[in-house]
Protein backbone atom coordinates (compact mmCIF):
# COMPACT_ATOMS: atom_id res chain seq x y z
CA UNK A 1 0.00 0.00 0.00
CA UNK A 2 2.48 2.19 1.35
CA UNK A 3 4.58 1.85 -2.14
CA UNK A 4 1.88 3.48 -3.68
CA UNK A 5 3.20 7.01 -3.18
CA UNK A 6 0.81 9.87 -4.60
CA UNK A 7 2.56 12.82 -5.83
CA UNK A 8 1.36 16.21 -5.65
CA UNK A 9 0.96 18.83 -8.11
CA UNK A 10 0.68 22.19 -7.43
CA UNK A 11 -1.40 23.26 -9.67
CA UNK A 12 -3.43 26.29 -8.37
CA UNK A 13 -6.72 25.25 -6.42
CA UNK A 14 -8.63 27.83 -8.17
CA UNK A 15 -8.63 26.13 -11.95
CA UNK A 16 -11.90 25.28 -12.91
CA UNK A 17 -13.35 25.95 -9.71
CA UNK A 18 -16.18 27.79 -11.18
CA UNK A 19 -17.28 25.24 -13.80
CA UNK A 20 -17.84 22.45 -11.19
CA UNK A 21 -18.96 24.49 -7.98
CA UNK A 22 -21.16 26.83 -8.39
CA UNK A 23 -24.10 28.63 -6.32
CA UNK A 24 -26.36 25.65 -7.58
CA UNK A 25 -24.18 23.98 -5.03
CA UNK A 26 -26.10 23.99 -2.24
CA UNK A 27 -27.70 21.58 0.33
CA UNK A 28 -31.45 19.93 -0.46
CA UNK A 29 -33.07 16.75 1.13
CA UNK A 30 -33.21 14.73 -2.32
CA UNK A 31 -29.24 15.62 -2.46
CA UNK A 32 -29.19 14.22 1.50
CA UNK A 33 -30.89 11.13 0.54
CA UNK A 34 -28.68 10.78 -2.63
CA UNK A 35 -25.51 11.01 -0.66
CA UNK A 36 -27.04 8.35 1.85
CA UNK A 37 -27.44 6.15 -0.94
CA UNK A 38 -23.67 6.24 -2.06
CA UNK A 39 -22.57 5.43 1.43
CA UNK A 40 -24.85 2.89 1.97
CA UNK A 41 -24.43 0.76 -1.21
CA UNK A 42 -20.31 1.66 -1.26
CA UNK A 43 -20.19 -0.83 1.62
CA UNK A 44 -19.04 -4.26 1.12
CA UNK A 45 -21.49 -5.42 4.58
CA UNK A 46 -24.58 -4.07 2.97
CA UNK A 47 -23.99 -6.26 0.14
CA UNK A 48 -23.00 -9.27 1.93
CA UNK A 49 -26.37 -8.20 4.56
CA UNK A 50 -28.69 -7.62 1.76
CA UNK A 51 -27.72 -11.13 -0.05
CA UNK A 52 -27.87 -12.89 3.25
CA UNK A 53 -31.50 -12.22 3.52
CA UNK A 54 -32.29 -13.06 0.44
CA UNK A 55 -30.13 -16.47 0.32
CA UNK A 56 -31.93 -17.30 3.93
CA UNK A 57 -34.82 -16.38 3.34
CA UNK A 58 -35.27 -18.42 0.01
CA UNK A 59 -33.53 -21.31 1.68
CA UNK A 60 -35.50 -21.30 4.52
CA UNK A 61 -38.72 -21.99 2.66
CA UNK A 62 -37.11 -24.38 0.29
CA UNK A 63 -36.26 -26.47 2.73
CA UNK A 64 -39.51 -26.43 4.79
CA UNK A 65 -41.41 -27.15 1.44
CA UNK A 66 -38.98 -30.02 1.00
CA UNK A 67 -39.55 -31.36 4.43
CA UNK A 68 -43.83 -29.99 4.39
CA UNK A 69 -45.15 -33.63 4.10
CA UNK A 70 -43.95 -34.87 6.97
CA UNK A 71 -45.60 -32.29 8.66
CA UNK A 72 -48.61 -33.09 6.91
CA UNK A 73 -50.21 -30.97 3.95
CA UNK A 74 -53.38 -29.14 3.35
CA UNK A 75 -56.33 -30.96 1.89
CA UNK A 76 -56.48 -28.66 -1.41
CA UNK A 77 -54.52 -25.61 -2.46
CA UNK A 78 -54.44 -23.01 0.25
CA UNK A 79 -52.87 -19.53 0.80
CA UNK A 80 -52.40 -19.24 4.26
CA UNK A 81 -50.41 -22.46 4.05
CA UNK A 82 -47.93 -20.99 0.74
CA UNK A 83 -47.83 -17.96 3.37
CA UNK A 84 -46.43 -19.63 6.23
CA UNK A 85 -43.60 -21.58 4.36
CA UNK A 86 -42.95 -18.36 1.67
CA UNK A 87 -42.45 -15.90 4.98
CA UNK A 88 -40.62 -18.32 6.96
CA UNK A 89 -37.19 -16.48 5.96
CA UNK A 90 -38.45 -13.07 7.71
CA UNK A 91 -37.62 -14.80 11.05
CA UNK A 92 -33.99 -14.71 9.96
CA UNK A 93 -34.51 -11.60 8.04
CA UNK A 94 -35.61 -9.46 10.43
CA UNK A 95 -32.32 -9.89 12.51
CA UNK A 96 -30.31 -8.95 9.32
CA UNK A 97 -32.30 -5.83 8.85
CA UNK A 98 -31.90 -5.34 12.51
CA UNK A 99 -27.74 -4.99 12.12
CA UNK A 100 -27.74 -3.44 8.87
CA UNK A 101 -30.28 -0.37 10.32
CA UNK A 102 -27.75 0.00 13.62
CA UNK A 103 -24.79 0.03 11.57
CA UNK A 104 -25.84 2.47 9.00
CA UNK A 105 -24.76 4.90 12.18
CA UNK A 106 -22.83 3.31 14.42
CA UNK A 107 -20.53 2.78 11.87
CA UNK A 108 -20.10 6.45 11.50
CA UNK A 109 -19.57 7.00 14.84
CA UNK A 110 -17.00 3.77 15.28
CA UNK A 111 -14.83 5.45 12.22
CA UNK A 112 -15.48 8.81 12.73
CA UNK A 113 -17.24 9.31 9.40
CA UNK A 114 -20.24 11.19 11.29
CA UNK A 115 -17.85 14.21 11.55
CA UNK A 116 -17.57 14.69 7.99
CA UNK A 117 -21.28 13.59 7.65
CA UNK A 118 -22.57 16.39 9.95
CA UNK A 119 -20.17 19.13 8.97
CA UNK A 120 -21.93 18.38 5.39
CA UNK A 121 -25.34 18.83 7.01
CA UNK A 122 -24.66 20.72 10.15
CA UNK A 123 -28.87 20.80 10.69
CA UNK A 124 -28.65 16.76 11.39
CA UNK A 125 -31.90 15.80 11.16
CA UNK A 126 -31.96 15.32 7.52
CA UNK A 127 -29.23 13.20 7.54
CA UNK A 128 -31.51 10.61 10.32
CA UNK A 129 -34.35 11.17 7.77
CA UNK A 130 -32.52 10.39 4.65
CA UNK A 131 -30.88 7.49 6.37
CA UNK A 132 -34.54 5.96 7.07
CA UNK A 133 -35.75 6.25 3.53
CA UNK A 134 -32.43 4.94 2.25
CA UNK A 135 -32.92 1.40 4.34
CA UNK A 136 -36.58 1.31 4.25
CA UNK A 137 -36.45 1.82 0.14
CA UNK A 138 -33.37 -1.02 0.08
CA UNK A 139 -34.77 -3.42 2.89
CA UNK A 140 -38.30 -3.29 1.56
CA UNK A 141 -37.19 -4.03 -1.88
CA UNK A 142 -35.00 -6.59 -1.16
CA UNK A 143 -37.81 -7.99 1.39
CA UNK A 144 -39.76 -8.44 -1.85
CA UNK A 145 -37.71 -9.98 -3.90
CA UNK A 146 -36.95 -12.61 -1.23
CA UNK A 147 -40.40 -13.60 -0.96
CA UNK A 148 -41.18 -13.59 -4.42
CA UNK A 149 -37.97 -15.72 -4.98
CA UNK A 150 -39.42 -18.37 -2.32
CA UNK A 151 -42.65 -18.50 -3.65
CA UNK A 152 -41.22 -18.57 -7.27
CA UNK A 153 -38.63 -21.37 -5.42
CA UNK A 154 -41.12 -23.54 -3.75
CA UNK A 155 -43.80 -23.12 -6.37
CA UNK A 156 -42.52 -26.61 -8.15
CA UNK A 157 -42.65 -28.59 -4.65
CA UNK A 158 -46.26 -27.23 -4.19
CA UNK A 159 -47.20 -28.34 -7.79
CA UNK A 160 -46.08 -31.48 -7.32
CA UNK A 161 -47.99 -31.85 -4.02
CA UNK A 162 -50.98 -30.26 -5.91
CA UNK A 163 -51.26 -27.57 -3.59
CA UNK A 164 -49.53 -24.71 -5.63
CA UNK A 165 -51.23 -21.18 -5.27
CA UNK A 166 -50.82 -18.35 -7.27
CA UNK A 167 -49.36 -14.60 -6.65
CA UNK A 168 -52.68 -12.90 -7.59
CA UNK A 169 -54.76 -14.85 -4.97
CA UNK A 170 -56.46 -12.88 -3.16
CA UNK A 171 -54.43 -11.54 0.02
CA UNK A 172 -51.32 -13.42 -0.79
CA UNK A 173 -49.37 -10.68 -2.00
CA UNK A 174 -50.82 -7.96 0.37
CA UNK A 175 -49.73 -10.40 2.83
CA UNK A 176 -46.36 -10.59 1.46
CA UNK A 177 -46.31 -6.94 1.10
CA UNK A 178 -46.87 -6.43 4.82
CA UNK A 179 -43.90 -9.01 5.60
CA UNK A 180 -41.45 -6.96 3.57
CA UNK A 181 -42.61 -3.89 4.70
CA UNK A 182 -42.09 -5.10 8.52
CA UNK A 183 -38.67 -5.95 7.50
CA UNK A 184 -37.72 -2.25 6.30
CA UNK A 185 -39.47 -1.05 9.14
CA UNK A 186 -37.41 -3.16 11.48
CA UNK A 187 -34.35 -1.57 9.87
CA UNK A 188 -35.46 1.81 10.82
CA UNK A 189 -36.48 1.34 14.10
CA UNK A 190 -32.83 -0.31 14.49
CA UNK A 191 -31.44 3.12 12.85
CA UNK A 192 -32.89 5.43 15.44
CA UNK A 193 -31.40 2.85 18.07
CA UNK A 194 -28.42 2.69 16.87
CA UNK A 195 -28.10 6.68 16.74
CA UNK A 196 -29.34 6.76 20.37
CA UNK A 197 -26.38 4.25 21.43
CA UNK A 198 -24.32 4.85 18.82
CA UNK A 199 -22.81 1.63 20.12
CA UNK A 200 -22.73 -1.31 17.61
CA UNK A 201 -22.61 -3.60 19.76
CA UNK A 202 -24.91 -1.57 22.05
CA UNK A 203 -27.38 -0.80 19.67
CA UNK A 204 -28.05 -4.52 18.21
CA UNK A 205 -28.29 -6.25 21.54
CA UNK A 206 -31.10 -3.38 22.51
CA UNK A 207 -32.83 -3.95 19.21
CA UNK A 208 -32.52 -7.59 19.17
CA UNK A 209 -34.06 -7.92 22.90
CA UNK A 210 -36.87 -5.57 21.63
CA UNK A 211 -37.46 -8.03 18.76
CA UNK A 212 -36.64 -11.15 20.35
CA UNK A 213 -36.41 -11.08 24.00
CA UNK A 214 -39.30 -9.93 24.77
CA UNK A 215 -41.58 -12.59 22.91
CA UNK A 216 -39.91 -14.60 24.91
CA UNK A 217 -40.05 -12.64 28.21
CA UNK A 218 -43.80 -11.72 28.02
CA UNK A 219 -45.53 -15.24 28.55
CA UNK A 220 -43.40 -15.25 31.23
CA UNK A 221 -44.37 -12.21 32.71
CA UNK A 222 -47.54 -13.18 32.15
CA UNK A 223 -48.44 -15.81 34.61
CA UNK A 224 -47.30 -12.99 37.30
CA UNK A 225 -49.93 -10.41 36.04
CA UNK A 226 -52.84 -11.22 34.13
CA UNK A 227 -52.45 -7.99 31.85
CA UNK A 228 -49.51 -8.47 30.48
CA UNK A 229 -50.85 -10.73 27.85
CA UNK A 230 -52.62 -8.01 26.82
CA UNK A 231 -49.87 -6.59 25.79
CA UNK A 232 -48.52 -9.39 23.69
CA UNK A 233 -50.41 -8.09 19.97
CA UNK A 234 -48.26 -5.01 20.71
CA UNK A 235 -45.04 -6.44 20.90
CA UNK A 236 -43.03 -5.26 17.88
CA UNK A 237 -42.65 -9.09 16.67
CA UNK A 238 -46.27 -10.22 17.50
CA UNK A 239 -47.25 -7.44 15.01
CA UNK A 240 -45.18 -7.88 12.77
CA UNK A 241 -46.42 -11.17 12.45
CA UNK A 242 -49.79 -10.04 11.98
CA UNK A 243 -48.47 -7.67 9.03
CA UNK A 244 -47.20 -10.64 7.48
CA UNK A 245 -50.14 -12.53 7.69
CA UNK A 246 -54.00 -12.89 5.91
CA UNK A 247 -56.84 -10.70 7.65
CA UNK A 248 -58.33 -12.49 10.21
CA UNK A 249 -61.78 -13.01 8.52
CA UNK A 250 -60.46 -14.16 5.22
CA UNK A 251 -61.23 -17.31 3.91
CA UNK A 252 -57.55 -18.92 5.10
CA UNK A 253 -58.52 -22.39 3.84
CA UNK A 254 -57.16 -25.16 6.23
CA UNK A 255 -53.85 -24.20 8.44
CA UNK A 256 -54.56 -20.63 9.86
CA UNK A 257 -51.65 -18.68 10.19
CA UNK A 258 -49.96 -17.68 13.16
CA UNK A 259 -50.01 -14.31 14.36
CA UNK A 260 -51.73 -12.00 17.13
CA UNK A 261 -55.14 -11.08 17.36
CA UNK A 262 -54.48 -7.92 15.65
CA UNK A 263 -55.73 -7.17 11.51
CA UNK A 264 -52.57 -6.61 9.47
CA UNK A 265 -53.29 -3.04 9.42
CA UNK A 266 -53.88 -2.70 13.07
CA UNK A 267 -50.14 -4.53 13.53
CA UNK A 268 -48.65 -2.36 10.45
CA UNK A 269 -49.81 0.98 12.80
CA UNK A 270 -47.82 -0.63 15.85
CA UNK A 271 -44.66 -1.54 14.26
CA UNK A 272 -44.81 2.13 12.63
CA UNK A 273 -45.46 3.37 16.29
CA UNK A 274 -42.70 1.64 17.69
CA UNK A 275 -40.51 2.95 14.63
CA UNK A 276 -41.55 6.65 14.75
CA UNK A 277 -41.27 6.48 18.95
CA UNK A 278 -37.17 5.42 18.18
CA UNK A 279 -37.10 7.60 15.18
CA UNK A 280 -37.72 10.75 17.41
CA UNK A 281 -35.34 9.73 20.52
CA UNK A 282 -32.87 9.23 18.29
CA UNK A 283 -33.52 12.73 16.08
CA UNK A 284 -33.95 14.85 19.75
CA UNK A 285 -30.60 13.05 20.20
CA UNK A 286 -28.93 13.77 17.53
CA UNK A 287 -30.08 17.18 17.49
CA UNK A 288 -28.97 18.11 20.83
CA UNK A 289 -25.51 15.93 21.60
CA UNK A 290 -22.10 16.74 20.25
CA UNK A 291 -20.92 14.86 17.69
CA UNK B 1 -13.86 35.00 8.07
CA UNK B 2 -14.44 33.69 11.14
CA UNK B 3 -15.66 35.69 14.40
CA UNK B 4 -15.77 34.06 17.97
CA UNK B 5 -17.06 36.05 20.75
CA UNK B 6 -17.08 34.39 24.53
CA UNK B 7 -16.61 31.57 22.89
CA UNK B 8 -16.90 28.67 25.40
CA UNK B 9 -16.83 25.06 25.82
CA UNK B 10 -17.39 23.23 29.39
CA UNK B 11 -16.85 19.62 29.57
CA UNK B 12 -19.06 18.93 33.45
CA UNK B 13 -16.57 20.53 35.15
CA UNK B 14 -13.13 20.94 33.38
CA UNK B 15 -13.47 24.10 30.80
CA UNK B 16 -11.98 23.26 27.68
CA UNK B 17 -12.50 26.87 26.01
CA UNK B 18 -12.25 29.72 28.22
CA UNK B 19 -14.59 32.83 26.59
CA UNK B 20 -12.13 33.39 23.61
CA UNK B 21 -12.63 36.19 21.29
CA UNK B 22 -11.61 36.32 18.28
CA UNK B 23 -11.35 37.26 14.38
CA UNK B 24 -9.60 35.07 11.39
CA UNK B 25 -9.90 37.52 8.46
CA UNK B 26 -9.56 36.30 4.95
CA UNK B 27 -6.42 36.42 2.71
CA UNK B 28 -3.77 35.19 5.13
CA UNK B 29 -2.89 32.09 6.88
CA UNK B 30 -3.55 32.24 10.41
CA UNK B 31 -2.08 29.65 12.76
CA UNK B 32 -3.63 27.99 15.56
CA UNK B 33 -0.86 27.45 18.10
CA UNK B 34 -1.31 25.64 21.00
CA UNK B 35 -0.17 22.91 23.67
CA UNK B 36 -2.17 19.55 23.90
CA UNK B 37 -5.57 20.34 25.52
CA UNK B 38 -5.33 23.87 25.14
CA UNK B 39 -8.57 23.55 23.49
CA UNK B 40 -7.56 24.10 19.68
CA UNK B 41 -9.70 21.11 18.48
CA UNK B 42 -12.91 21.89 20.44
CA UNK B 43 -12.35 25.24 19.04
CA UNK B 44 -12.34 23.85 15.66
CA UNK B 45 -15.15 21.71 15.69
CA UNK B 46 -17.30 24.49 17.84
CA UNK B 47 -16.76 26.57 14.33
CA UNK B 48 -18.20 23.75 12.53
CA UNK B 49 -20.87 22.74 14.64
CA UNK B 50 -19.94 19.39 15.53
CA UNK B 51 -19.37 20.58 19.42
CA UNK B 52 -22.21 22.96 20.85
CA UNK B 53 -20.40 26.40 22.87
CA UNK B 54 -21.76 25.90 26.54
CA UNK B 55 -21.53 29.74 26.08
CA UNK B 56 -20.93 32.40 23.62
CA UNK B 57 -21.10 32.10 19.99
CA UNK B 58 -18.96 31.43 16.56
CA UNK B 59 -19.77 32.65 13.23
CA UNK B 60 -18.14 31.77 9.84
CA UNK B 61 -18.69 34.44 7.03
CA UNK B 62 -21.53 36.22 9.23
CA UNK B 63 -23.68 33.64 10.19
CA UNK B 64 -23.50 30.35 12.46
CA UNK B 65 -22.19 27.34 10.45
CA UNK B 66 -25.21 25.86 10.75
CA UNK B 67 -27.56 28.87 8.68
CA UNK B 68 -25.75 28.16 6.14
CA UNK B 69 -27.73 26.66 3.09
CA UNK B 70 -23.65 25.38 0.85
CA UNK B 71 -21.57 24.53 4.92
CA UNK B 72 -19.10 22.83 2.07
CA UNK B 73 -19.02 26.10 -0.04
CA UNK B 74 -18.37 27.83 2.85
CA UNK B 75 -16.34 26.06 4.79
CA UNK B 76 -14.22 22.88 4.27
CA UNK B 77 -12.83 20.93 7.61
CA UNK B 78 -9.88 18.83 7.89
CA UNK B 79 -10.26 17.60 11.84
CA UNK B 80 -7.65 15.88 13.52
CA UNK B 81 -8.98 12.52 13.96
CA UNK B 82 -10.20 10.25 11.08
CA UNK B 83 -13.63 11.50 9.54
CA UNK B 84 -14.11 8.68 6.86
CA UNK B 85 -15.67 5.55 6.53
CA UNK B 86 -12.71 2.81 6.71
CA UNK B 87 -14.80 0.68 4.64
CA UNK B 88 -15.22 3.33 1.86
CA UNK B 89 -13.09 3.64 -1.18
CA UNK B 90 -11.96 7.44 -1.18
CA UNK B 91 -13.61 7.79 -4.25
CA UNK B 92 -17.00 6.88 -2.92
CA UNK B 93 -16.57 8.96 0.35
CA UNK B 94 -15.80 12.05 -1.65
CA UNK B 95 -19.03 11.10 -4.17
CA UNK B 96 -21.18 10.68 -1.21
CA UNK B 97 -19.97 14.00 0.58
CA UNK B 98 -20.40 16.00 -2.86
CA UNK B 99 -23.92 14.82 -3.38
CA UNK B 100 -25.70 15.87 -0.27
CA UNK B 101 -24.92 19.59 -2.09
CA UNK B 102 -24.96 18.43 -5.74
CA UNK B 103 -21.01 18.33 -6.28
CA UNK B 104 -20.94 15.94 -8.80
CA UNK B 105 -17.91 13.71 -10.48
CA UNK B 106 -16.00 15.79 -12.41
CA UNK B 107 -15.04 17.96 -8.96
CA UNK B 108 -14.21 14.82 -7.35
CA UNK B 109 -12.39 13.90 -10.02
CA UNK B 110 -10.65 17.17 -9.38
CA UNK B 111 -9.69 17.07 -6.04
CA UNK B 112 -8.44 13.52 -6.23
CA UNK B 113 -6.07 14.86 -8.76
CA UNK B 114 -5.58 17.97 -6.77
CA UNK B 115 -4.36 16.04 -3.80
CA UNK B 116 -2.36 13.34 -5.82
CA UNK B 117 -4.71 10.41 -4.51
CA UNK B 118 -5.25 8.96 -8.18
CA UNK B 119 -3.92 5.73 -7.65
CA UNK B 120 -5.45 4.75 -4.86
CA UNK B 121 -8.44 6.45 -5.06
CA UNK B 122 -10.55 3.17 -5.75
CA UNK B 123 -9.26 1.95 -2.41
CA UNK B 124 -10.91 1.27 0.84
CA UNK B 125 -9.66 3.84 3.21
CA UNK B 126 -8.86 0.99 5.60
CA UNK B 127 -5.24 0.22 3.93
CA UNK B 128 -4.24 4.09 3.82
CA UNK B 129 -1.18 5.23 5.50
CA UNK B 130 -1.41 7.99 7.49
CA UNK B 131 -0.36 10.09 4.82
CA UNK B 132 -2.62 9.23 2.02
CA UNK B 133 -5.65 9.77 5.08
CA UNK B 134 -4.67 13.21 5.18
CA UNK B 135 -4.35 13.65 1.88
CA UNK B 136 -8.04 12.79 1.36
CA UNK B 137 -9.56 14.55 4.40
CA UNK B 138 -7.54 17.55 2.76
CA UNK B 139 -9.75 16.64 -1.05
CA UNK B 140 -12.75 16.44 1.49
CA UNK B 141 -12.12 20.02 2.73
CA UNK B 142 -11.17 21.24 -1.01
CA UNK B 143 -14.48 19.58 -2.23
CA UNK B 144 -16.91 22.41 -2.18
CA UNK B 145 -14.15 25.03 -3.10
CA UNK B 146 -15.07 26.81 -0.09
CA UNK B 147 -14.30 30.58 1.78
CA UNK B 148 -12.86 29.65 4.43
CA UNK B 149 -10.04 26.31 5.51
CA UNK B 150 -9.82 25.18 8.92
CA UNK B 151 -7.04 22.55 8.93
CA UNK B 152 -6.05 20.60 12.07
CA UNK B 153 -2.49 19.29 11.31
CA UNK B 154 -2.99 18.88 8.16
CA UNK B 155 0.72 17.48 7.57
CA UNK B 156 0.71 14.69 10.24
CA UNK B 157 2.06 11.79 9.42
CA UNK B 158 3.27 13.85 5.71
CA UNK B 159 6.58 13.21 3.83
CA UNK B 160 8.98 16.20 3.31
CA UNK B 161 7.31 16.57 0.02
CA UNK B 162 3.83 16.37 1.04
CA UNK B 163 4.61 18.94 3.66
CA UNK B 164 6.14 21.54 1.17
CA UNK B 165 3.09 20.95 -0.91
CA UNK B 166 0.61 21.55 2.22
CA UNK B 167 2.44 24.71 2.77
CA UNK B 168 2.29 26.04 -1.18
CA UNK B 169 -1.59 25.14 -1.05
CA UNK B 170 -2.41 26.71 1.93
CA UNK B 171 -0.48 29.60 0.77
CA UNK B 172 -2.46 29.68 -2.00
CA UNK B 173 -5.61 29.43 -0.89
CA UNK B 174 -4.85 32.60 1.08
CA UNK B 175 -3.53 34.56 -1.92
CA UNK B 176 -6.94 33.77 -3.59
CA UNK B 177 -8.41 35.59 -0.34
CA UNK B 178 -9.65 32.44 1.21
CA UNK B 179 -9.68 32.48 5.71
CA UNK B 180 -7.51 30.05 6.48
CA UNK B 181 -7.20 28.94 9.98
CA UNK B 182 -4.29 25.68 10.41
CA UNK B 183 -2.87 24.46 13.48
CA UNK B 184 0.51 22.45 13.78
CA UNK B 185 2.65 21.11 16.46
CA UNK B 186 5.45 21.61 14.12
CA UNK B 187 6.42 24.97 14.59
CA UNK B 188 9.26 25.57 11.60
CA UNK B 189 6.61 24.45 9.54
CA UNK B 190 4.45 27.35 11.43
CA UNK B 191 6.99 29.84 10.82
CA UNK B 192 7.17 29.37 7.13
CA UNK B 193 3.41 29.18 6.89
CA UNK B 194 1.27 31.33 8.62
CA UNK B 195 0.88 35.24 8.75
CA UNK B 196 -0.89 35.65 11.88
CA UNK B 197 -0.77 33.88 14.89
CA UNK B 198 -3.35 32.83 17.69
CA UNK B 199 -1.79 30.77 20.45
CA UNK B 200 -4.32 29.48 23.04
CA UNK B 201 -3.08 28.02 26.48
CA UNK B 202 -5.71 26.16 28.57
CA UNK B 203 -8.59 27.33 27.03
CA UNK B 204 -7.31 31.17 26.90
CA UNK B 205 -5.95 33.51 24.66
CA UNK B 206 -2.12 33.69 25.16
CA UNK B 207 -1.66 35.81 21.96
CA UNK B 208 -3.18 36.75 18.94
CA UNK B 209 -0.46 38.91 16.64
CA UNK B 210 1.33 38.95 13.13
CA UNK B 211 3.86 36.40 13.62
CA UNK B 212 7.08 38.45 13.52
CA UNK B 213 5.46 40.86 16.09
CA UNK B 214 4.66 37.40 18.23
CA UNK B 215 8.61 36.47 17.60
CA UNK B 216 10.37 39.80 18.30
CA UNK B 217 7.73 40.91 21.17
CA UNK B 218 8.37 37.48 23.14
CA UNK B 219 12.31 36.47 22.58
CA UNK B 220 13.39 40.56 21.87
CA UNK B 221 15.62 41.54 19.98
CA UNK B 222 18.95 40.48 20.10
CA UNK B 223 22.16 41.91 17.41
CA UNK B 224 25.14 39.65 16.77
CA UNK B 225 28.01 41.42 15.81
CA UNK B 226 31.43 40.31 14.63
CA UNK B 227 34.60 41.99 14.49
CA UNK B 228 38.56 42.02 14.62
CA UNK B 229 38.81 44.21 18.05
CA UNK B 230 35.76 42.97 20.28
CA UNK B 231 37.38 44.03 23.30
CA UNK B 232 37.17 47.78 22.05
CA UNK B 233 33.62 47.93 21.13
CA UNK B 234 32.58 45.97 24.39
CA UNK B 235 34.52 48.97 25.68
CA UNK B 236 32.67 51.57 23.78
CA UNK B 237 29.29 50.28 24.32
CA UNK B 238 29.98 49.62 28.29
CA UNK B 239 30.70 53.53 28.28
CA UNK B 240 26.48 53.71 26.73
CA UNK B 241 25.56 51.29 29.39
CA UNK B 242 24.79 48.58 26.77
CA UNK B 243 26.61 44.83 27.80
CA UNK B 244 28.00 42.97 25.07
CA UNK B 245 28.01 38.98 25.61
CA UNK B 246 31.08 36.83 24.06
CA UNK B 247 30.20 33.55 22.18
CA UNK B 248 32.14 30.65 21.69
CA UNK B 249 32.61 31.43 18.47
CA UNK B 250 33.93 34.76 18.82
CA UNK B 251 31.05 36.50 18.02
CA UNK B 252 28.88 38.89 20.22
CA UNK B 253 25.48 39.29 21.45
CA UNK B 254 23.97 42.45 22.38
CA UNK B 255 20.65 42.71 23.66
CA UNK B 256 18.26 45.72 23.46
CA UNK B 257 19.95 47.73 21.10
CA UNK B 258 19.11 48.57 17.55
CA UNK B 259 21.92 47.38 14.68
CA UNK B 260 22.28 51.00 13.34
CA UNK B 261 23.57 52.19 17.16
CA UNK B 262 26.21 49.60 16.89
CA UNK B 263 27.01 50.34 13.30
CA UNK B 264 27.23 54.36 14.07
CA UNK B 265 29.44 53.50 17.21
CA UNK B 266 31.73 51.24 15.42
CA UNK B 267 31.99 53.61 12.46
CA UNK B 268 32.85 56.83 14.80
CA UNK B 269 35.63 54.33 16.05
CA UNK B 270 36.54 53.31 13.11
CA UNK B 271 36.22 49.52 14.02
CA UNK B 272 35.68 47.49 10.89
CA UNK B 273 32.59 44.80 11.29
CA UNK B 274 32.34 41.99 9.67
CA UNK B 275 29.02 40.68 10.81
CA UNK B 276 25.81 42.87 12.04
CA UNK B 277 23.27 40.70 12.35
CA UNK B 278 19.22 41.17 14.30
CA UNK B 279 18.67 37.90 16.07
CA UNK B 280 14.65 37.54 16.05
CA UNK B 281 15.40 33.88 17.87
CA UNK B 282 12.40 30.82 16.52
CA UNK B 283 8.83 30.18 16.74
CA UNK B 284 9.48 27.87 18.30
CA UNK B 285 11.80 29.60 21.16
CA UNK B 286 9.15 32.19 21.49
CA UNK B 287 6.05 29.66 21.83
CA UNK B 288 7.73 27.93 24.72
CA UNK B 289 7.80 31.10 26.24
CA UNK B 290 4.79 32.00 25.95
CA UNK B 291 2.77 28.33 26.87
CA UNK B 292 5.32 28.30 29.66
CA UNK B 293 4.36 31.70 31.16
CA UNK B 294 0.56 30.62 30.79
CA UNK B 295 -0.48 30.42 34.45
CA UNK B 296 0.84 34.14 34.88
CA UNK B 297 -1.64 34.84 31.89
CA UNK B 298 -4.49 33.16 33.83
CA UNK B 299 -4.40 35.28 36.87
CA UNK B 300 -3.63 38.41 34.91
CA UNK B 301 -6.65 40.47 33.70
CA UNK B 302 -8.59 39.36 30.72
CA UNK B 303 -6.32 40.24 27.97
CA UNK B 304 -8.24 41.36 24.19
CA UNK B 305 -5.56 43.64 23.02
CA UNK B 306 -1.85 43.42 23.72
CA UNK B 307 0.06 46.81 23.57
CA UNK B 308 1.82 47.13 20.17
Amino acid sequence: MTALTPRPTARPVHAARTAFVGPESRLSFPRVVRSEWIKITSLRSTVWSLLMIVLSGVGLSLLLAATMESAGLPDGPSVGFTLTTVTLGVMFGQIVAAVLGVLAISGEYSTGMIRSTLTAVPTRLPVLAAKAVVLFVLVVAVGLVTLVGAWAATYPLFAAAGIATSLAEPGFFVAILGAATYLGLTAVFALGIGTLLRSAAGGVATVLGVILGLPLFLPLAALAFDWVADVGPFLFTSAGEAMAALPLDAPAGTAPVSGGPLEPWAAGLVVLAWTGVSLVLAGLSLRRRDA
Amino acid sequence: MIHARGLTKKYGSRTAVDGIDFTVEPGRVTGFLGPNGAGKSTTMRMIVGLDRPTEGSVTVGGHPYRAHRAPLREVGVLLDAKAVHSGRTAYKHLLAMGATHGIGKARVHEVIGLTGLDSVAGKRVKGFSLGMGQRLGIASALLGDPATLILDEPVNGLDPEGVRWVRTLVRGLAAEGRTVLLSSHLMSEMAQTADQLIVLGRGRILENAPIEDVISRTNGTTVRVRTPDLARLAALLAGDGIAVSRQPDGSAQVSAVTPERIGETAAAAGLPLHELTVVSGSLEDAYMTLTADEVEYRTAAPRKETAR
